[in-house]
């Protein structure tokens, strides 16, 4: 047992995917556009300008709280944060402090560990500043994107939970359809709270906070990187600042940046321009029965079927999870098949967006079943389900044009195997076959299969072949 | 009520103001002015009574998710920056 234990709380921002910003009429979807091309003059805080509150956005955080298994709250209202920095123009962001929008909740993770929500709350995401020798260019198109900031409990002790917490997360606000969800352009970005104590103490150790990470494999290791390091100061008896601390991929350190002794003070005050949210319990009821399958809901239907790692690897493809809750049978074939093959394609992003239909893949696993398809045909044909000239078609036919059907009528395969028989060049090899010398039924079975041009099923082959030469 | 000139000068650096001896001698005093006149809602009793956030009690003050057309458009609002570059607004560089 280590001498000191980890106690970690992750507060987690995410920009929601609705069309607008929150408080202004234009687009919330800058991908790929000019910069300072999705501003309102609400967005660049020109005076008189009053924010109008995005109603979908309301809605999207109402879905993201029943998704984390959270309390709606009835009433919500807005709060100002001061602070002054160029990338927010009014100089204050607006926010919830007091009365968030949702409670508290929990999401369980793989393993089923509970992880408990605080809460979470709506407010405006701040613009972007990119920095150059002697000067700093902000660009507005991200000031006003909606965004929810979840506060997670401490409740997560050690770096693979960290980890785990905030992929769950990102999946369960994928699945739920609030957020594009894609991480490298910061749809969702992590600050992760770690404090040391010594292990079985009643208090917790002073806190660092990692700010702005982006992605699961940099919170697990900027985690582990802080255990050390605070694991280290305290070793020597030195104290943990409470400090904002910055983590760098490249170096895998974090390193100080502001401390919290010289003080924010953020001087919040209610937000006059936005009134209050009201939320009846026929909205939020009916937000809840809208919720689509969750993560959560995938591992209940398919535990006893895919195992817990495969199932694991395709419950980050929400599609995929999708399709295989179409499927009657033949389920756990078919998530092999997504696994092995889907997954290893280098378009296999792409792929996800056009899967083939139920019945294809039922009949295609079907086939393999049977062996009328040896794995390596069943791969072909699956591949071709994705290719614009096939997709359309029957596994069956996509085996026919192949030509990877498999041979199984015996009496056919018979016939093949007697003209195989027959030949001069395999009377050495039965002879051989024949005296004891076992290994050379696979010479054997391989004329058979060419004379077949490959379509017999092999070991149908070697049956008839061991029945024969008895 | 005494406004120290320690919160004066936090309140400057809140905002990133810098201040000359008089001009926050003078602010001093108008803020000073502000929060006495303001404190005489201080005499009202208030006990029991549910803070207002919100004189015209509205809520639910929403609009629908649609993109409307501006009535500003980039360079206009660039327009009003003091310096811009490459269509962004530049400013001293901050960290």
């Amino acid at each position: 047992m280590s001498k000191y234990e980890i106690t970690i709380g992750i507060e987690c921002h995410v920009q929601l995917a609705t069309k607008t910003k929150l408080f202004s009429e234009v687009d919330n979807d800058a991908r790929g556009k000019e910069p300072n091309s999705c501003v309102s003059p609400v967005d660049y805080a020109l005076p008189g300008m009053l924010p109008r509150l995005n109603a979908e956005a309301v809605r999207f955080a109402v879905r993201a709280g029943h998704a984390m298994n959270a309390e709606i709250n009835p009433i919500s209202r807005f709060d100002r944060k001061h602070y002054y920095y160029p990338d927010l123009p009014k100089g204050y962001q607006i926010s919830q402090l007091y009365q968030p929008i949702i409670g508290t909740g929990y999401i369980e993770l793989p393993d089923g560990t509970k992880i408990r929500i605080e809460h979470a709350h709506l407010e405006e995401d701040a613009g972007k500043l990119s920095h150059f020798g002697g000067y700093s260019l902000v660009d507005l198109n991200r000031a006003g994107t909606p965004l929810i900031e979840i506060v997670s409990m401490p409740d997560i002790h050690s770096a693979a939970h960290a980890r785990d917490y905030c992929k769950e997360l990102w999946r369960i606000m994928t699945y739920a359809g609030v957020t594009y969800g894609d991480l490298y352009n910061g749809n969702m970005r992590f600050d992760v709270n770690i404090s040391l104590a010594p292990a079985g103490a009643k208090e917790l150790g002073t806190r660092a906070e990692i700010k702005n990470l982006n992605s699961f494999r940099s919170v697990e290791r900027a985690v582990e990187y802080e255990y050390q390091r605070q694991s280290k100061l305290l070793d020597k008896g030195e104290k943990i600042k409470q400090e904002t601390r910055g983590w760098s991929d490249d170096t895998g350190k974090t390193t100080a940046q502001r401390s919290k002794e010289e003080a924010q003070d953020y001087r919040y005050m209610p937000e006059p321009d936005v009134p209050p949210i009201h939320l009846s319990d026929k909205y939020i009821s009916a937000e809840k029965a809208a919720l689509p399958l969750l993560p959560s809901d995938y591992r209940a239907r398919f535990r006893d079927i895919i195992p817990t790692d495969t199932l694991e690897i395709l419950l980050d493809y929400q599609p995929l999870m999708e399709k295989l809750s179409e499927l009657k049978d033949n389920i756990k074939a078919i998530a092999n098949l997504f696994t092995s093959v889907l997954l290893a394609e280098e378009k296999s992003v792409e792929m996800l967006d056009d899967l083939p239909s139920a019945e294809q893949l039922s009949n295609l696993a079907e086939m393999n079943a049977k062996k009328e398809l040896s794995s390596t045909a069943t791969k072909e044909v699956f591949l071709k389900f994705f290719d614009p000239q096939m997709k359309s078609k029957s596994a069956l036919d996509i085996a026919k044009e192949l030509g990877v059907l498999q041979e199984n009528d015996t009496a056919a395969l018979e016939k093949i195997v007697d003209t195989v028989l027959a030949k001069p060049e395999t009377q050495k090899a039965q002879a051989d076959f024949k005296a004891g010398q076992d290994k050379v039924i696979g010479f054997l079975v391989g004329q058979v299969m060419k004379e077949s041009h490959g379509q017999a099923n092999p070991s149908t082959v070697q049956q008839i072949l061991r029945q024969k030469l008895k | 009520m005494k406004i120290t000139r320690e919160e004066i000068d936090h309140l400057a650096q809140l905002s990133n103001f810098s201040l000359s001896d008089e001009e926050a001698k003078s602010l001093g005093v108008d803020l000073e002015n502000i929060i006495k006149y303001i404190s005489q809602l201080d005499e009202l009793d208030v006990k029991g009574v549910e803070p207002t956030y919100q004189v015209f009690e509205m809520e639910n003050v929403w609009r629908p998710d649609e993109i409307q057309p501006q009535e500003a458009d980039r360079e206009q609002l660039l327009a009003l920056t003091k310096e811009q570059s490459d269509h962004q607004i530049k400013v001293p560089k901050v960290l």
